[in-house]
């Protein structure tokens, strides 16, 4: 049987750009992952340098989904080894046991983490998946409520005072943190659109400018937006950097310690735009 | 120094402490840097202080860690632990979000360490380090054995922040959070760097 290379007449170095491509789109092709990054990892693991690690992690979780046993386990093996106290391994392994429908076994690994960071996401949303699994829909709900309860009472607080306070930016731009803390793509627009509430309200505040240009530059960065919001965030995030550039200058004119710090920001601003883009 | 060792040095530990005791009522938190290079024993030679309020948001932590990063890359230091100290005096365990940010800087650096500041400890004449320290074992935050951790010189240490609070210097410490609310403000505490670097006796080896 010819191999991918052959058959598509691709260069390694256009395999991995592949997979990165599907990796960053949240592409769930998994039979086609399989495929690539078997070859990948078989014929071209020493040239792939630290991107291995990311690669046995999405081949193996395209494993499960072909029923690949063999090729998730000696992906997990690697991870293992190379990570072996890893929280994020330890949820892949717990993956493979949910694949395998040994949601006992699941759960006390899940529960295991949890135990070390009860704040991880990720296990308690695979905990959920078992329950979905398992036919277990009401109970799903009730545990998905009992972990959004901590931060929706902050929320909740907040949204009186803000009733109450409408003029008062701080209690905005808590409430934009709160919501970018609680995560997923509406409550990241949501802190948005706080952040950028609080400026109107003091637009010196430069935590909600820092907040403005992070929370826009994940909602772009998102593969779930339309063309038109990512653009919309792309340009919100520039206007956010470049308050921010200018904020700092400012700040940093004549004084030599402040040379540090005004350095870290523009660095930062760099470093994320290239993400974005 | 041995392996699993860790050594605190006088400038990380009067930071943290001054940062603890500018807000008393509140949990605080901060970063601990090296400028050693990577091996089996760790060496704490500076600290970066963050919050003092909401430690549990994610915007500002994550906005600090990054700087921290930026800043860490350009000065040849590491990021090799985290501390913080519990509003609640009576409580020194480590919180979720301790856990968190601990585990974060864990990824990058495997012998991080997790350090808690024991309030209960905190007062002047107190023979012991007001601090409990935590290492990666097995999976889990374990703690670490007392006779691990050195603080050399100790009494010196206690002299000079004595020294700081007396001289009214400690208003100087800076951390991210009061950077936040005045940007003109160094969160890199240059300044007070310099003065505790002074009061250093040059005996001591922490140039």
């Amino acid at each position: 049987m010819s191999s991918i290379s052959e058959l598509y007449d691709v260069t390694w170095e256009e395999m991995r750009d592949k997979l990165r491509k599907w990796r960053e789109e949240n592409f769930r092709n998994s039979e086609q992952i399989v495929d690539v990054g078997e070859e990948l990892i078989n014929e071209h693991a020493s040239k792939l340098g630290d991107d291995i690690w990311i690669i046995y992690e999405q081949v193996m979780i395209a494993a499960l989904d072909c029923s690949r046993d063999d090729l998730a386990w000696s992906c997990l093996q690697e991870l293992k080894r190379q990570f072996p106290d890893s929280h994020r391994v330890k949820r892949l392994a717990g993956m493979r046991l949910e694949a395998l429908e040994r949601y006992e076994d699941a759960n006390k690994l899940y529960d295991s983490i949890l135990q070390d960071d009860p704040t991880n996401t990720a296990a308690r949303k695979r905990k959920i998946s078992i329950l979905r699994a398992q036919g277990k829909s009401s109970e799903a709900i009730r545990e998905l409520n009992e972990y959004l309860e901590h931060y929706a009472k902050a929320a909740f607080c907040l949204e009186e005072l803000m009733m109450t306070n409408p003029h008062n930016h701080l209690y905005c731009e808590q409430y934009g943190e709160v919501k970018y803390t609680q995560g997923g793509l509406e409550n990241l627009e949501l802190a948005r659109k706080y952040f950028a509430q609080a400026l109107k309200l003091n637009n010196r505040n430069m935590r909600a400018l820092f907040g403005l240009y992070m929370s826009a530059s994940h909602v772009a960065a998102s593969p779930k937006v339309s063309a038109k919001v990512k653009k919309d965030n792309v340009k919100y995030a520039a206007w956010a950097a470049s308050q921010i550039s200018r904020a700092y200058q400012m700040a940093g004119r004549g004084k030599k310690e402040n040379k540090c710090s005004v350095k870290a920001v523009e660095e930062m601003l760099e470093s994320m735009q290239i993400t974005m883009s | 120094m041995k392996m699993g060792e860790v050594e605190l040095s006088c400038l990380a530990y009067a930071k943290m402490y001054l940062h603890a005791s500018q807000f008393p009522r509140s949990s605080v938190n901060g970063l601990l840097l090296s400028s050693s290079p990577a091996g089996a024993a760790v060496c704490i030679t500076d600290c970066v202080p963050l919050l003092h309020s909401h430690l549990s948001l994610a915007p500002i932590t994550q906005l600090a860690l990054t700087q921290v990063d930026v800043w860490c890359s350009q000065t040849q230091q590491r990021i090799v632990g985290y501390y913080q100290a519990n509003a609640c005096v009576s409580d020194s365990s480590p919180t979720p979000c301790a856990l968190k940010i601990a585990e974060k800087i864990f990824e990058q650096c495997n012998n991080a360490v997790l350090l808690m500041i024991d309030g209960e400890k905190m007062f002047p004449g107190c023979r012991v380090p007001p601090i409990v320290m935590y290492e990666r074992k097995d999976a889990r935050w374990a703690l670490k054995d007392k006779h691990t951790i050195m603080l050399r010189q100790w009494e010196e240490t206690c002299s000079i922040v004595n020294q700081l609070f007396s001289s009214g210097d400690q208003t100087l410490l800076v951390d991210f959070d009061s950077h936040l609310d005045d940007i003109t403000k160094d969160w890199t505490n240059q300044k007070l760097n310099a003065k505790i670097m002074e009061l250093i006796s040059p005996a001591n080896g922490n140039v």
